[in-house]
């Protein structure tokens, strides 16, 4: 297993380099240019190649590429273009609340779906499997800026059981009073489509020959359910959650601008808004690096649960 | 006895400097919101408007602005007086008031650091500092006398801060003198800026790698934290100079008259701190200031809650009032014109659209008179915008209130004056050019939802003039320099007054500005000439009737189509004390909060 993590360390090399050169060449073709935006009504020749030079932007292509390699090996971006802090400070100071809200959200939204997927499942083709299914397909057309708005205007504002907007400074004051809100919208807009997804995990599962193998060798449903089919169905519910994790780096956009979260996402946002290069890459490359680590922590989760996974 | 006395005396004198440390309220938080994040608070790096409303309380200028007084009047801010103008107008000379200190900080060492003369020739000199690239350098570049020479030999570096230059200088601890290199009676508006604020070199350096997140200056408030797109908080600055107030009041202006009244002789500021919540989506805003997160909307009521919020009269839309509902809540409300033109213009240089002859005005005039301006302010805008009708707005020294010279909404005679100079319409139901050649124009527009709402108004005027319209989407930057590479035809933009004189709006039409603030590249030698004349003379009579033969001339060519000026409704709490909207200062030292 070790030879094989290392395998896959150096394998990410490539990727890594792959990525840079498609987003280096993406900037530069649809990127914008900041020198318009910092010059401000200052829009001289002189001032906007004054800037473009501070920037770096006069330098050829293969130079300013070569720039982007060192700060990728030395993880450091440097300043933002825009406001001229360190690119490192803005990131150690978002992606705690970008990782709060969206850890809490998978972890509830996944123990949530889990228990209504496996009960439905259960009872396959109940009238619960169906209402179950129902609201679910209900749940899944409604937008989530719907919920947002419909959540913050009844729950914050009518009911005053949240507050409307904001971001506290303690873990727990966010957690206890700002993450709620979000977080219950989150749930209502996330249940619905894992529970499906779950579901049909389950069921495909519960429909294999192997379980009325089991069931004929007078197997309990329980242990069937728990030995067998969860550890099976589990496979596919990984992939999605490991897929889905990387992207707490980068937040819930719509949830940090209605809720005032200051993750991560309205970052980028506002970063690919003005053009502000070093950010943008700093984002990109540190959502690269999360996608690749969990991918590999997929892989090796698959061999816990199954040992019959071999890794090559 | 005499122990007990003496411990009396110090009680008394501890209890008397602590009044004087903080004559705010440290328990009491303003809080408002930015639509968006400020930039950083170095006054020479900045230019948005979030970040001046912050360093306006955190640095002093040399003149600020009569908090009541409309129009709106410079007063001295940290000088004795009103500077010395010399009889050619080029020669400004202020005494800086002694005693002004700028707020502790480790870059002093432990010592007070009074506020100096030069302080201000250095921090006028960064705005010129090649270095520092500022935003705010065209309101200096070839002003002062000898600054051209310093900034030359400096090339790309920094300046040469210790050499003395005849246009910026100290003649003595609390002298300033600042000699221009043209005539100016109107430079002390622009004196009054934020990006004029006075900063100290010790700190500037000490903090050079971040100037923005380190201000320091002599104001009422402290930066005490910044979350960059998130939040600031402001803390009071315990060694802020005693000033009371003392403003007047409009007595044709009620709120202006309470506001006179409670808070005559307090001292400033009232309120130890404000937070800035930066909240860009409206309904979180809206529903934020009613459940009472937040004191003050700044930005107004948002559009969407325009109609729930407001009742207006739907014979006159600026005649509105606060909802009952809201009213009984013991909401205040106070309307605010914006200090700004909105407009859309064609691109001068361009072929199709530009130039000068008869019928490439005619057509730009068409054009004008096609769009349904009434019409977008009446949908688009709610009722809560004038047209403009001035290239100076209402409230800017220059404005002529009489003036009509925005174009009329005409179809028919836009049509009837293509017809006549030969724009004919084609076999494909679209006008050629005058030479039988393809006619279409291309628009820059942005990619909201509300560009679009606009888009769909000047598709309309286009097809009522059988003409072929397109549009180019881009972000602002991407659209910004291809209207300066001369690749946009039309485009649409707002300029607030960064000064209310009315220079700052006419200089968008000069010739030599093009590609800069002339973005039409409109360049009329007869304009030029009045705009040249007129930068020589105060504001009065002779400028103004300048300004309306240069008004009639942007009217009479049209390389700017005039649009409209909002119109906001300010919301504050019931315990919100103090409080007028001013047309350029923030007001928030002179907030009280009864809560």
């Amino acid at each position: 297993m070790f030879s094989y993590i290392i395998r896959r360390g150096w394998q990410m090399i490539p990727t890594l380099l792959g990525v840079m050169l498609l987003l280096f060449a993406l900037y530069n073709l649809v990127g914008g240019d900041p020198s318009y935006i910092l010059a401000g009504k200052s829009l001289s020749n002189e001032m906007l190649a004054s800037i473009r030079a501070q920037l770096g932007l006069d330098k050829s292509l293969p130079e300013q590429f070569f720039i982007f390699v060192k700060q990728v090996v030395t993880m450091d971006f440097g300043t933002s273009w825009s406001t001229q802090q360190p690119v490192s400070d803005i990131i150690n100071n978002r992606i705690g609340p970008s990782i709060m809200l969206i850890l809490t959200w998978q972890i509830c939204s996944l123990f949530v779906s889990l228990i209504f997927a496996a009960s439905v499942a259960y009872f396959n083709g109940s009238i619960y499997d169906r209402a179950v299914t129902i609201l679910s397909t209900i749940a899944m057309s409604i937008s989530i800026l719907v919920y947002i708005i419909a959540g913050q205007y009844f729950l914050a504002y009518k009911m005053q059981w949240f507050p409307v907007y904001g971001w506290g400074n303690g873990f727990w004051e966010n957690f206890l009073i700002y993450i709620p809100l979000p977080l219950l919208i989150g749930l209502a807009v996330s249940i619905a489509p894992d529970t499906r997804f779950y579901r049909t995990c389950f069921v495909e599962e519960m429909n294999s020959d192997y379980v009325r193998t089991a069931k004929a060798k007078g197997l309990s449903e329980q242990t069937i359910m728990l030995k067998h089919v969860m550890r099976n169905a589990l496979i596919p519910i990984i992939t999605s959650v490991m897929t889905a994790l990387p992207y707490m780096i980068t937040g819930s956009v719509l949830m940090e601008r209605f809720f005032g979260i200051p993750g991560l996402g309205n970052e980028i946002l506002k970063a690919v808004d003005s053009s502000d290069f070093p950010v943008i890459k700093a984002i990109t490359i540190y959502l690269v690096i999360a996608v690749m680590i969990f991918n590999l922590l997929a892989d090796l989760i698959y061999k816990l649960i199954d040992p019959r996974v071999q890794l090559h | 006895m005499k122990r007990t006395l003496y411990k009396a005396i110090l009680f008394s004198t501890a209890l008397a400097s602590s009044s004087l440390l903080y004559a705010a309220d440290m328990s009491k938080t303003l809080r408002v919101e930015f639509d968006a994040g400020a930039t950083g608070f170095d006054p020479a790096k900045v230019s948005d408007g979030y970040s001046n409303d912050v360093n306006e309380n955190i640095y002093d200028t040399l003149l600020t602005y009569d908090y009541l007084a409309r129009p709106i009047k410079i007063i001295p801010n940290v000088v004795e007086d009103m500077p010395k103008i010399s009889n050619d107008g080029k020669t400004y000379t202020f005494k800086i008031k002694p005693g002004i200190y700028f707020a502790d900080d480790p870059a002093f060492k432990g010592k007070k650091r009074e506020l100096v003369a030069a302080d201000f020739v250095y921090s006028i000199k960064r705005l010129l500092d090649k270095t520092i690239n500022s935003p705010q350098s065209y309101l200096v570049d070839g002003k002062f006398v000898g600054v051209d020479e310093l900034v030359k030999q400096a090339g790309q570096g920094p300046l040469n801060y210790d050499t003395e230059v005849e246009g910026i200088k100290a003649l003595d601890k609390y002298t300033l003198q600042l000699n221009l290199t043209d005539v100016n009676y109107n430079f002390a508006t622009i004196l009054a800026m934020p990006a004029f604020s006075a900063v100290a070199r010790e700190v500037v350096e000490t903090y050079a790698e971040n100037t923005n997140a380190h201000p320091v200056g002599t104001g009422p408030y402290m930066l005490k934290e910044w979350k960059p797109g998130s939040k600031i908080t402001l803390t009071a600055n315990p060694g802020f100079r005693k000033e009371v107030f003392n403003f007047k009041a409009d007595k044709s202006d009620p709120v202006s008259v309470a506001v006179a009244k409670e808070m005559k002789g307090k001292v400033i500021p009232q309120t130890g701190n404000i937070e800035i919540s930066v909240i860009e989506e409206e309904q979180p805003k809206w529903l934020a200031f009613l459940n009472q997160q937040l004191d003050i909307l700044l930005r107004g009521i948002p559009q969407p809650a325009l109609k729930e919020a407001l009742i207006i009269n739907p014979e006159n839309p600026l005649d509105v009032k606060l909802a009952p509902k809201y009213a009984d809540m013991g909401i205040q409300m106070q309307r605010k014109k914006m200090l700004e033109i909105t407009f859309y213009f064609f691109n001068m240089k361009d072929p199709v659209v530009g130039g000068y002859s008869a019928d490439k005005i005619a057509l730009r005039r068409a054009i004008a008179m096609a769009f349904p301006r009434q019409e977008t302010i009446a949908r688009i805008r709610r009722g809560q915008a004038v047209p403009v009708e001035y290239a100076i707005p209402e409230g800017v020294a220059g404005h002529n209130p009489k003036a009509r010279d925005g174009a009329k909404f005409d179809p028919a005679k836009a049509n009837a004056l293509l017809d006549a100079v030969g724009y004919k319409i084609g076999a494909d139901g679209y006008r050629t050019l005058p030479d039988g050649s393809p006619l279409s124009v291309e628009m820059g527009t942005g990619t909201a939802a509300i560009d679009r709402e606009w888009n769909e108004y000047w598709q309309q005027a286009f097809d009522s003039l059988h003409l072929k319209l397109t549009f180019k989407t881009g972000k602002w930057s991407e659209l910004s320099k291809a209207n300066r590479e001369g690749k946009l035809q039309m485009w649409s933009l707002a300029w607030a007054a960064d000064y209310p004189d009315g220079e700052n709006f006419m200089q968008m039409f000069y010739g030599p500005n093009g590609g800069d603030s002339n973005f039409a590249f409109f360049d009329l030698p007869a304009f030029n000439q009045y705009y040249e004349e007129a930068l020589k003379l105060p504001n009065g009579n002779k400028r103004q009737s300048l300004y309306d033969k240069m008004d009639k001339l942007i009217a009479q060519y049209q390389p700017y189509i005039f649009s409209d000026t909002r119109v906001r409704s300010i919301v504050t709490q019931s315990y919100v004390h103090g409080f007028k909207t001013h047309p350029i200062l923030s007001g928030w030292r002179y907030v009280e909060l009864d809560k």
